[in-house]
């Protein structure tokens, strides 16, 4: 079996409280994959990306780089850190400069390169998120969207092998969602390996090629979308349903409509599907 | 918020801090140095059409902005012109009117020309012309992060405040006195939560102690600085030949 990336074995955490964000968590996190997070809120989604950046040390477990154990120390995580990047959930507090330019700045200079080398990323990294030529504008005089997109340029900038995303969809409409997604399906065609959190069920369905089913603490079902997506025991247990382009699917298999052997990954797939078939003139009388 | 929103505005945004302060540095030299109110009065009226003009600021926002200093500036004026004297009767003090008008003038002079920097400069460039010139990293990072921070809290206030007014909140003034304790009990939680997530975030991105940003460039400085050195210049001039005349 290919050693994954990153992964999780028998991890524990307790938070000082003495509640548990983690409770016996193994996970396995493949190169070049799109991977999706699924669960309940407090099932440990944030908690988990957390671990794999380096912020929390786990109570138990081990956390794994390419097979080996995760060096706590300074050096350590500064080089885990240059290779996974997290975005945050809520733009406000990850940002902390008052200009687009200087916020995206801050990691690649943190990692010690050269000022022209720092421009020419952050001048790439605004562009990969659509905001090219907005460097000097104040973080302040942005959209809740804009700001998201600053965050993810920022951590964009320090070439991460790994980009971890806290609930990315959370507070965008619909059209900025597509544009989020087709940013994300650029990088991962770029060779990145992305990890994101979310509680939609028939977006992780439709996007990621491998879904990890998280409830208390703990993942409980982990493996291709197509699979995880059918266990639907699994599913109940993380409070997710089937997807419905499946559950659509299945209905119209069931009566003979479209064929059984198919997985169709949207309900657009199942409608494209349906549109593909020969149109039934029912002959019904008009009075 | 008023400076904020002006200095985002201005035609002179784009101009190079460095040539901005150099400009009113020279207003403020210049109006020292000069010495009849005449001249005086010429000083604050060139540097105030030039935020005005130059930098078309709206006169809005520069007269709402001048108000509150004015008055300081009226008031300690008609303390010098009457009061109590040293035996306790009020009266006129009898200072020469000229002094005065001098002080008046040169106070708005130095006030034209500080608002004319303050006005066209958001406080991101401003940071960046000290942090040229060597001014201690540990206060320029807590002026970024206070800057920044007041954005936020502002935000979370006016989010607090609404959804307070939203749920009667704020319908008698002992319903606002204990709301506005209550939001503001929440906003010191609030912030002490924001400061833990703030260092998590640079932790995520590689901080190492000090809080590094690259400075924005602007292209035309030197050119800028040329322009800002002549026009100062001409403001000395007129005021050495007043002081020396």
């Amino acid at each position: 079996m290919v050693t994954p990336l990153l992964s999780l074995d028998a991890v524990d955490h307790v938070f000082a409280d003495g509640s548990f964000g983690l409770r016996g968590c193994s996970l396995g996190l493949e190169r070049g994959l799109r991977h999706a997070l699924l669960g309940a809120n407090g099932a440990g989604k944030t908690t988990l990306l957390q671990h794999l950046n380096g912020l929390l040390r786990p109570s138990a477990g081990t956390l794994r780089w390419n097979g080996q154990p995760f060096d706590y120390s300074r050096a350590g995580m500064a080089e885990l850190r240059r290779r996974v990047g997290l975005v945050f959930q809520n733009p406000d507090r990850q940002l902390f400069s008052a200009q687009v330019e200087e916020d995206v700045s801050f990691g690649p200079l943190n990692l010690g390169l050269d000022a022209a080398t720092v421009r020419a990323r952050v001048a790439s990294a605004l562009e990969a998120v659509g905001l090219q030529g907005q460097g000097a504008r104040a973080v302040h005089h942005l959209s809740f969207g804009q700001k998201k997109r600053v965050c993810i340029a920022g951590v964009l900038a320090m070439e991460p092998e790994v980009l971890l995303l806290d609930e990315p969809m959370a507070g965008l409409d619909a059209p900025m969602q597509r544009e989020l997604e087709v940013l994300l399906d650029g990088l991962a065609a770029r060779g990145v390996t992305v990890l994101l959190s979310t509680h939609d069920v028939d977006f992780a369905y439709r996007w990621a090629d491998r879904i990890h089913l998280m409830a208390d603490g703990r993942a409980i079902a982990s493996g291709p979308a197509q699979q995880v997506a059918q266990d639907e025991a699994a599913l109940r247990s993380a409070g997710q349903r089937t997807p419905s382009a499946l559950a659509l699917h299945a209905l119209l298999a069931e009566r003979g409509v479209l064929a059984r052997d198919a997985y169709p990954r949207s309900v657009d797939a199942v409608l494209d599907a349906l549109r593909a078939l020969p149109t039934l003139h029912s002959g019904v009388a008009t009075p | 918020m008023l400076i904020e929103t002006a200095a985002y505005a201005s035609r002179w945004r784009q101009v190079a801090p460095s040539a901005k302060a150099l400009f009113a540095l020279a207003g403020v030299g210049a109006a020292w140095l000069a010495h009849s109110p005449a001249v005086l009065a010429l000083l604050a009226l060139l540097l105030a059409l030039a935020a005005l003009f130059g930098a078309r600021i709206a006169l809005r926002s520069f007269l709402g902005l001048v108000a509150a200093p004015l008055g300081f500036l009226l008031l300690s004026c008609l303390a010098m012109l009457a009061g109590l004297d040293a035996h306790g009767h009020w009266g006129w003090h009898g200072a020469p009117l000229e002094l005065v008008a001098r002080t008046a003038l040169r106070s708005l002079a130095v006030l034209a020309a500080l608002l004319g920097l303050v006005l066209t400069t958001p406080l991101p460039d401003l940071i960046s012309l000290l942090r040229r010139l060597r001014t201690p990293e540990l206060l320029l990072d807590l002026m970024v992060l206070c800057y920044r921070m007041l954005f936020v809290l502002r935000q979370a206030w006016d989010d607090g405040v609404s959804a307070q007014r939203a749920r009667l909140g704020y319908g008698d003034w002992r319903h606002a006195w204990r709301s506005m304790g209550l939001l503001a009990g929440q906003l010191a939680v609030q912030v002490w939560q924001r400061s833990a997530a703030l260092q998590m975030a640079a932790d995520a991105r590689g901080y190492a102690g000090t809080l590094r940003f690259l400075p924005a460039v602007f292209p035309q400085a030197r050119r800028q600085n040329l322009q800002a050195a002549l026009a100062g210049a001409l403001l000395l001039a007129l005021a050495a030949g007043d002081r020396l005349w």
